[in-house]
């Protein structure tokens, strides 16, 4: 059970009414599609605690909820600025279950917000440990294309590929069982109201197993194009 | 509030539906010739007026350089796009089409919004005819799988047709809502879609909630150019080649001839649905007759890569949809191929169950849209629809990759924003490129836009731009950029890569409208005409019965002269030099009608015009 989590927005003068309100979505004054605030995560969104245990159905119901509200169709007969607005919300609720929903997704979003991947670094570098194993697996790659163009040796080749698929596919289970115990720490320390240290080293730590997994990933990935 | 219609828009068949507040239910619109289908012809008459539908079909035998069916598969396409059709559709594409293809109709071009529009201003006529008042908006469906030009090109052709398009929603989507509505189904369906030109597949979630019912699309998947019309065309190409065969006869020289045995195979085809044998009897210029009897087993062999190649969107339709075949609750067959009995067999043994096919095909998209017409006409209050974007979407990045930034199956609308900046000092514009689809390159995917983000000049690095790029409840892309340093909104101009800009699409809707007022013309013409002939009958009669005697001087030969008069505007072709005449003829029998009642001793009809007597 997720416990009870209260959020105050800021406040915000609606463009309809010219009252202050604190309204996420609708005025809380007259009733219309308030202005998006920018700056809202999509876990103030969805009133909840920045978490990365979500209960799946407890988010989906609320999606549902806020979709009734919030999509376009309500709004087809409404004053051009309300239908924008609702293309506005309706996008930006759509986005957030979409991330919400998708435990990586969730995980690099809120390492995202608490400033650990900044924009445009997302450079991919072979873990160090990894460097032979990955060294050897491109090279069976190569022999691998080779051989298919010139009709070598497919057999053996194969074989080893499917050994070092084998071999990363275990890695990665291994890296999200990593990912799994630190998520669980920091969900911890979330309630523990743990100090800005701790939560730094563990948002790095995530950051780090995060990286590592998107690499395999795509080794994994590039495998089985070959092998296909 | 005016109503608003749902339509069809297919590659064969269209249709026009509403909703019926009385019965709660949807209802599909008959044209004059009583059926709810208008077939998806456009012809052009060599007086320069537009013909649609049975009568613009029959056409395709006698006029086929003029005539075009089937021009779904050309929307939203370039010219390079369309070779592969080139082979089998007799479609004749201007050679100076560039972007967007134009379509040579008899001595004048068109482009593909312009002929659908032409078929959707029928169906527009059909239901004004229905209701007796304007129609001025609709609700329009696509193929599922229809990327943004696609979809952009028939929301042109909407404006095109003077519509009000307020959605586009998707075919499979669509079905489901009327099925849903007919059936109060719950659980998960799966949409099984093969039109005449395209295929779709979607997967998904019917839950009740305290508000209402939800339709949420999980997945959907689907092959904008596979459907019914490639069936037709592989049994025309076995049969012109045994034709060639034995009879050495080539029929790639009559386009009027190939009309007629598509016309006939597609005859077979539909027989072979019922029974297991059909036969063709075909005669062939200079005598000659090639018969041949067709078995279904036979029809099985040929179609079967067809049916196969709807498997693989299925497949990844359930698999991004995370489901088993047998985790579906329900399976609905949609489009009228699916009648097809491989089809229905393929599918049942796929998903392990029955497919419902309760409603007909050939109506229930039509009906759906209707459904989401009436949504959108009283707010969401009992139904909601949640759809996605079929495609995903990216922007191509440092050596011709593409970024995705919008997966495929995101419930739209969906967003994603994305920070540029510049590499060069005084840099003052940023390339981008908008694509669409799977694959890792650029250019093996759509290409949707391209435009240059403007930048105040400035140090490298230093400029901060913040594109959104939105994609809206139709599954069209927008785009918005905003400078974060000076919290500017800068507008920006998108080309679409093979579509019609808005000044474009304002002249054609402008020159539609003049063919609009050239069929009201002709509709007052013949009214017109109508109305000149029942008063000359009238009058013919009335001048036997009365004795010449009875009439004043001069007022035979006046009457004479307004007859012939009436005669000859009424071979002309100006509806009101009809009615002038119509009228000069009514006065001037004004004292024959008097006598002509008296002497029928019929006072009831006293001060009553001749014409009306
Ligand atoms: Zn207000």
């Amino acid at each position: 059970m997720a416990e009870p989590y209260t959020i105050t927005n800021p406040p915000l003068v609606c463009w309809s009414c010219h009252d202050r309100t604190l309204g996420t979505h609708f005025c809380s004054s007259c009733g219309k599609l308030v202005q998006l605030r920018g700056g809202i995560d999509y876990f103030t969104l969805f009133e909840m605690p920045r978490k990365l245990w979500v209960e799946l159905p407890a988010l989906e119901k609320k999606f549902l909820q806020l979709s009734w509200k919030l999509h376009p169709d309500n709004f087809v007969s409404a004053s051009e600025q309300e239908r924008e607005l609702s293309l506005q919300h309706s996008s930006e609720l759509n986005d957030a279950y979409r991330t919400l929903r998708d435990p990586v997704a969730r995980l690099e979003y809120l390492l995202g917000i608490e400033g650990m991947r900044k924009e445009g670094e997302h450079k991919q570098q072979a873990p160090p440990e990894l460097l032979e194993e990955v060294f050897e697996l491109n090279e069976s790659l190569e022999e691998l294309r080779e051989a298919k163009a010139s009709g070598g040796d497919l057999a053996g080749l194969q074989t080893r590929l499917q050994a070092a698929e084998k071999s990363f596919q275990a890695q990665l289970g291994e890296v999200d069982a990593r990912l799994q115990s630190a998520a669980r720490e920091w969900d911890a320390a979330f309630d523990a109201k743990a100090d800005e240290g701790a939560r730094k080293k563990l948002l790095s730590r995530m950051n780090e197993l995060l990286n590592r997994r998107s690499y395999i990933r795509n080794l994994v990935t590039n495998v089985q194009k070959e092998l296909q | 509030m005016a109503r608003i219609v749902g339509i069809d828009l297919g590659t064969t068949n269209s249709l026009v539906a509403y909703f019926d507040p009385q019965t709660g239910r949807p209802q599909c619109i008959p044209g004059p010739h009583g059926s709810t289908l208008c077939p998806s012809v456009v012809s052009l008459d060599p007086d320069g007026s537009i013909i649609v539908g049975e009568p613009a079909r029959r056409r395709l035998l006698t006029q086929s350089e003029r005539s075009i069916y089937s021009v779904k598969r050309l929307m939203g396409r370039g010219p390079g796009d369309v070779q592969d059709e080139l082979k089998l559709f007799p479609f004749r594409i201007d050679p100076a089409s560039q972007n967007v293809i134009r379509v040579r109709l008899g001595e004048r071009v068109f482009t593909p919004p312009e002929i659908s529009a032409f078929i959707l201003r029928e169906l527009k006529n059909w239901a004004e005819a229905h209701f007796g008042e304007a129609v001025e908006r609709a609700v329009i469906t696509v193929p599922a799988y229809f990327n943004d030009a696609q979809r952009q090109a028939t929301k042109d052709a909407g404006r095109i047709a003077g519509l009000e398009v307020l959605r586009l929603v998707n075919e499979p989507t669509a079905a489901a809502l009327a099925y849903g509505l007919h059936e109060r189904q719950r659980g998960k369906v799966a949409v099984y879609d093969l039109g005449g030109g395209t295929f779709d597949i979607s997967v998904l979630k019917l839950i009740s909630t305290g508000e209402g019912d939800i339709y949420q699309v999980l997945a959907t998947n689907g092959d904008t150019h596979l459907g019914g019309d490639d069936i037709d065309n592989l049994l025309q190409a076995q049969v012109r080649e045994e034709i060639l065969r034995l009879h050495q006869v080539d029929f790639a020289k009559s386009a009027d001839s190939v009309q007629e045995l598509r016309k006939e195979l597609i005859r077979v085809k539909h027989e072979l649905s019922a029974v297991d044998r059909a036969t063709l009897r075909f005669p062939l210029a200079g005598g000659a007759v090639y018969a041949r009897e067709f078995t279904r087993a036979a029809l099985d062999a040929l179609i079967a890569p067809v049916v196969e190649r709807t498997m693989k969107p299925v497949r990844q339709a359930l698999a991004d949809a995370q489901l088993q075949p047998t985790e579906m609750d329900e399976v609905v067959l949609v489009g009228g191929t699916t009648r097809t009995p491989l089809i229905r067999e393929t599918v049942e043994k796929f998903f392990g169950r029955k497919p419902h096919v309760e409603l007909n095909p050939d109506e229930v998209v039509a009906l759906g849209a209707a459904v989401q017409a009436d949504i959108l006409a009283r707010g969401v209050k009992n139904m909601l629809l949640l759809d996605v974007a079929p495609l995903s979407l990216g922007i191509e990045t440092y050596g011709g990759a593409v970024a995705k930034i919008i997966p495929r199956n995101s419930t739209i609308p969906a967003s994603a924003q994305e920070l540029y900046t510049t590499g060069v000092d005084n840099q003052t514009g940023i390339d981008i490129h908008v694509v669409q689809g799977e694959r890792e390159l650029a250019k093996d995917c759509r290409s949707l836009a391209r435009f240059t983000l403007k930048v105040p000049p400035a140090p490298a690095g230093l400029p901060r731009i913040e594109v959104k790029f939105l994609i809206d409840a139709n599954g069209i892309l927008q785009v918005a950029a905003k400078d974060l340093r000076t919290g500017e909104q800068h507008t920006v101009e998108v080309q679409p890569s093979y579509g019609l800009n808005d000044a474009e699409v304002e002249r054609m809707l402008e020159e539609s409208i003049e063919y609009a007022e050239q069929d009201f013309a002709e509709r007052q013409l013949i009214e017109a005409r109508t109305e000149a002939e029942s008063i000359l009958t009238a009058t013919a009669k009335a001048l036997a019965a009365v004795p010449d005697a009875q009439l004043a001087g001069g007022e035979r030969e006046k009457i004479d002269a307004n007859v012939a008069a009436l005669q000859a505007a009424a071979a002309g072709s100006d509806y009101k030099l009809v009615r002038a005449r119509i009228d000069e003829l009514n006065q001037a029998t004004t004292h024959l009608a008097e006598l002509m009642m008296n002497s029928a001793l019929s006072t009831a009809l006293e001060g009553r015009r001749l014409a009306e007597v």
